[in-house]
C-alpha cells in the first residue's frame, strides 16, 4: 500500500514537470516578434457588458476594452484588425501572459500592488468605484442619509467591506442585506425591500433608469489598467503611448461615452 | 515554471491551503452525511411498492443524475435568494453536493437491496414485520454489503466534485489554490500542491474501495 | 410587444445556447472517443498484464481517478504550450479542453473495460489458446467483444458524465452552454429572467442526456 502511494506520488510530480516545463525564451525585441507573428493577442472578458462582452448574434466581442485593444493593434500595424481575442476569466488572465499565449490583457483587471509584482501594468484607463443607487422617490440625497437603512450588496463581493469602511468614515451604521445577482438587488430596490442598491459604478450603471438616482459618493477605487508579462516593456511603453493619444484627442472620452461609462 | 522561489513561497503561505483543505473536509464531511440519508429515503422509496413515491424518486434520480452539479450549484446558489433563503456558499455547498451525489447512492441502495433474495422479503412479511422493520432488520443488513463499496466510490466522487464550489466562492481547497495563485503567479506549484492534497483524500477512499470489492466478490 | 429575455428576444436567446450546446457536444463527443481508444489500452494492460505495463496503468488510473477534472481543465488551459514543434495548434482553449477531459476520462474508462474483462468467464481463455489462438488473438477475436456488449451501457454512462463535466470549462472561458447562458445573462435586469433561463439550461442539458442514455439501450450488436 506503501509503494503504491509512493509510485502514485511521484507519477504525478514527473507528468507534471514534463507537463510544465517550457522554455520561458524572452526576446529582445517584443514589437518585432509581434509583427512577425502578423497579430496582437489579447485577452479579454466576454461577460461583463461595457468593457468586454460577446454579442450573442455575431459571435463577436464588444466593448470599451475591446476598442482600446484595437487601438494598440493600429499603433502596431496600422491596422485595427490584425487583433485576436481570447475570453479569459479571473483564473486565466494572469497564466496566460506568463505562458506567452497573450500579449497583452485588457480584462477589467485591478491593478494592486501585489499583482504589479507579478506583471507589468499600464497607466490607468478607468476608475471604477463602489456606487450606491436609491429611488429618487425616497428623498436620499447623499450617503449620510442612509444612517439606519438597508443596502443591498452581492454575496461575496468586496462592496460590503468597502461600504463599511466608507460608513465608519462618515459616522454611521447601515444594514446589509445579501443578494446572488444584481438583477435580484435591483428587483428588491424596486419592491422597498431594500433601501439602496450598491455594487461597482459601471455595474449599477447599467441599472440606471428614471425613478433612481446614484449618490455622489464612492467607495473604494478599483483601477483598471491593461498588464503584459513582467519585463515586456517595449509593449507596455506602446500602450501607454496609446493610452496618451487618445486621452489627448478626446478619443478616449468619446469611447467611454459610447460603452456608456461616462 | 517550477522555481525554487515559488515553492518557497508557496510553503510560506501553506496556511492558505491548509484552511482550504479544512474547509473541503468540512464540506465533504457535512454533505456526505447528508447523501448517506437521502440515499438511504430515496432508495427505499424505490423499493417501497407505493406508485407515487416510486414516482417521485425516480424523478428525483433522472433529473439530479442527468444535470451538470454545476447548473444545479448556479441554480441554488441563485434562486434561493429570491424566496428569501439566504445561505452562504458552504451550505449551498452541502446541499447541493448531497442532493446530486444522493441521486447516485439513491440508485446504489436501490440495486444493494434488489440484490438480497426477494423469498427473505416475503418470508419477513408473512411473520409479520412491516416494510420498514423488515427493511431495517433483515433486507438493509445484509444490502450494506453490496453498497459499501459503489458508495465509497460516491464518497470519493464527492470530494472531487467539492471543487465546483470554486465557482461560487466558497472558500475550499480549490478556490483558495486558485485565487492564491493568480495573485502570486505562482501556478505549476500550485496545482501540483493541490492535486496531492485531493489525492491524499481521495486515494484512501478509493483503495479502500477495492478492497471491499475484492472481499464481497470472493468472500 | 417586450420579449420576456429582454433585451434579448426568445430566438436569440435559443440560437446562442444552441451554438453553445454544440461547442459542448464537441468536446465531449471526443473526449469520449479518444478515451475510449486510450481507456482500452489502458484497461487491457491493467487487465492482463502483472509486469511493469500493468502497474504504471494501475498507477495512473489510481492517479487520475482521485483528483478533480476541475484541476486537469486549469492545467491544462493555463500549461499547454501554444505551439509544438513549431506549429501553432488551432483553437486552443478547446483542443487542451478535450486533451484534459481525456486524460481524466480514460482512467474511468479502463475501470469500464477492465469491469467488462473480469466479467468474462477465464475459462474461454484456456479454450481458446487451446485451440492454438495467441494472447492477442483470443483478446482481439474472442475475449474484447463480449467485454464490449457489457460496457456498452456503463460507457453511455460515462459519455453523459462527459456532457455534464464540460460545463466546467466555463472556467477557463470556453464558450459552451453554460459560458453561453452566463453571458446571455449579463443583460438581464430581472430576478425571475435569470431564474428561467437557468431552468431552461437545465432542461437542455437533461433532454439531451436522457436521449443518449435511450439510445444506448436501443442499440443491438
Amino acid at each position: 500500500m506503501k509503494k503504491r502511494l509512493f509510485a502514485v506520488a511521484l507519477f504525478l510530480l514527473v507528468c507534471s514537470v514534463a507537463l510544465f516545463a517550457q522554455g520561458a525564451s524572452e526576446g529582445s525585441d517584443e514589437i518585432a516578434k509581434i509583427k512577425a507573428k502578423g497579430v496582437l493577442s489579447v485577452g479579454c472578458k466576454v461577460d461583463v457588458p461595457s468593457f468586454g462582452y460577446k454579442n450573442i448574434n455575431t459571435g463577436e466581442v464588444e466593448g470599451f476594452e475591446i476598442d482600446l485593444s484595437k487601438a494598440v493593434a493600429k499603433k502596431i500595424f496600422g491596422d485595427e484588425t490584425k487583433v485576436e481575442f481570447t475570453g479569459v476569466t479571473a483564473k486565466t488572465r494572469g497564466p496566460l501572459l506568463d505562458t506567452g499565449e497573450l500579449d497583452m490583457v485588457a480584462a477589467t483587471f485591478t491593478v494592486t500592488e501585489e499583482r504589479k509584482q507579478s506583471w507589468d501594468f499600464s497607466q490607468i484607463y478607468y476608475v471604477d468605484a463602489v456606487a450606491v443607487m436609491v429611488k429618487k422617490a425616497s428623498g436620499f440625497t447623499s450617503f449620510k442619509d442612509l444612517d439606519g437603512r438597508t443596502v443591498g450588496v452581492a454575496q461575496s463581493a468586496t462592496t460590503k467591506k468597502s461600504l463599511e469602511a466608507g460608513a465608519a468614515e462618515a459616522g454611521i451604521t447601515l444594514k446589509y442585506s445579501e443578494f446572488a445577482t444584481y438583477p435580484e438587488l435591483k428587483v428588491a430596490l424596486d419592491s422597498g425591500r431594500i433601501d439602496a442598491f450598491s455594487v461597482d459604478f459601471a455595474i449599477l450603471n447599467g441599472y440606471m433608469e428614471d425613478s433612481c438616482m446614484i449618490l455622489p459618493e464612492r467607495f473604494a477605487p478599483q483601477d483598471y489598467g491593461i498588464a503584459v508579462k513582467k519585463g515586456n516593456t517595449a509593449l507596455l511603453d506602446l500602450v501607454n503611448e496609446t493610452i496618451d493619444e487618445l486621452r489627448a484627442s478626446g478619443e478616449l472620452d468619446a469611447m467611454l461615452v459610447k460603452w456608456g461609462l461616462k | 515554471m517550477f522555481k525554487i522561489w515559488m515553492w518557497e513561497r508557496l510553503f510560506s503561505d501553506f496556511g492558505v491551503f491548509l484552511r482550504g483543505f479544512a474547509v473541503t473536509v468540512g464540506v465533504s464531511v457535512c454533505a456526505l452525511a447528508l447523501t448517506l440519508v437521502i440515499s438511504l429515503v430515496v432508495g427505499l422509496f424505490r423499493c417501497s411498492g407505493n406508485r407515487a413515491l416510486s414516482a417521485f424518486s425516480r424523478g428525483y434520480m433522472s433529473f439530479f443524475q442527468n444535470t451538470p452539479l454545476v447548473v444545479q450549484i448556479f441554480f441554488f446558489y441563485n434562486v434561493l435568494p429570491r424566496l428569501n433563503v439566504i445561505l452562504s456558499p458552504f451550505a449551498v455547498g452541502c446541499f447541493g453536493l448531497s442532493l446530486y451525489t444522493g441521486a447516485f447512492g439513491a440508485a446504489v441502495v436501490e440495486a444493494a437491496v434488489n440484490a438480497v433474495p426477494h423469498g427473505q422479503l416475503e418470508a419477513a412479511t408473512s411473520q409479520g414485520f412491516g416494510f420498514l422493520r423488515t427493511m431495517f432488520h433483515i433486507v438493509l443488513p445484509q444490502a450494506m454489503k453490496v453498497a459499501l463499496p459503489p458508495m465509497t466510490n460516491q464518497a470519493v466522487n464527492l470530494i472531487k466534485n467539492s471543487s465546483v464550489l470554486a465557482m461560487i466562492a466558497g472558500g475550499e481547497l480549490m478556490y483558495r489554490a486558485d485565487s492564491w495563485a493568480s495573485d502570486s503567479a505562482v501556478y505549476g506549484p500550485t496545482f501540483v500542491v493541490t492535486g496531492l492534497l485531493y489525492l491524499s483524500l481521495c486515494l484512501p477512499l478509493s483503495m479502500a474501495a477495492r478492497k471491499l470489492e475484492k472481499k464481497t466478490r470472493h468472500p | 410587444m417586450m420579449s420576456f429575455f429582454e433585451p434579448y428576444s426568445l430566438s436569440e436567446v435559443l440560437l446562442f445556447l444552441f451554438k453553445g450546446l454544440g461547442v459542448t457536444m464537441m468536446i465531449a463527443l471526443l473526449s469520449i472517443l479518444f478515451s475510449f481508444l486510450f481507456g482500452t489500452i489502458l484497461g487491457v494492460a491493467r487487465y492482463s498484464s502483472k509486469g511493469i505495463l500493468g502497474k504504471l496503468a494501475a498507477v495512473y488510473i489510481d492517479c487520475v481517478r482521485n483528483i478533480p477534472l476541475l484541476l486537469f481543465i486549469l492545467s491544462f488551459r493555463l500549461m499547454f504550450p501554444s505551439y509544438v514543434f513549431g506549429y501553432k495548434i488551432p483553437y486552443k482553449p478547446v483542443v487542451s479542453a478535450i486533451l484534459a477531459m481525456t486524460v481524466f476520462t480514460s482512467a474511468m474508462v479502463a475501470e469500464i473495460i477492465r469491469g467488462g474483462l473480469n466479467s468474462i468467464p477465464k475459462g474461454q481463455w484456456e479454450a481458446a489458446t487451446s485451440q492454438g489462438f495467441t494472447f492477442a488473438g483470443t483478446m482481439v477475436h474472442i475475449i474484447l467483444p463480449q467485454a464490449l456488449k457489457k460496457i456498452l451501457v456503463p460507457m453511455m454512462g460515462q459519455f453523459v458524465t462527459c456532457i455534464k463535466d464540460t460545463s466546467f470549462c466555463q472556467v477557463v472561458g470556453i464558450s459552451e452552454l453554460m459560458l453561453n447562458a452566463t453571458i446571455v445573462m449579463g443583460k438581464f435586469r430581472y430576478a425571475s429572467q435569470v431564474i428561467v433561463l437557468y431552468s431552461l439550461v437545465a432542461l437542455i442539458y437533461y433532454l439531451v442526456n436522457i436521449s443518449v442514455l435511450h439510445l444506448s439501450k436501443k442499440i443491438k450488436f
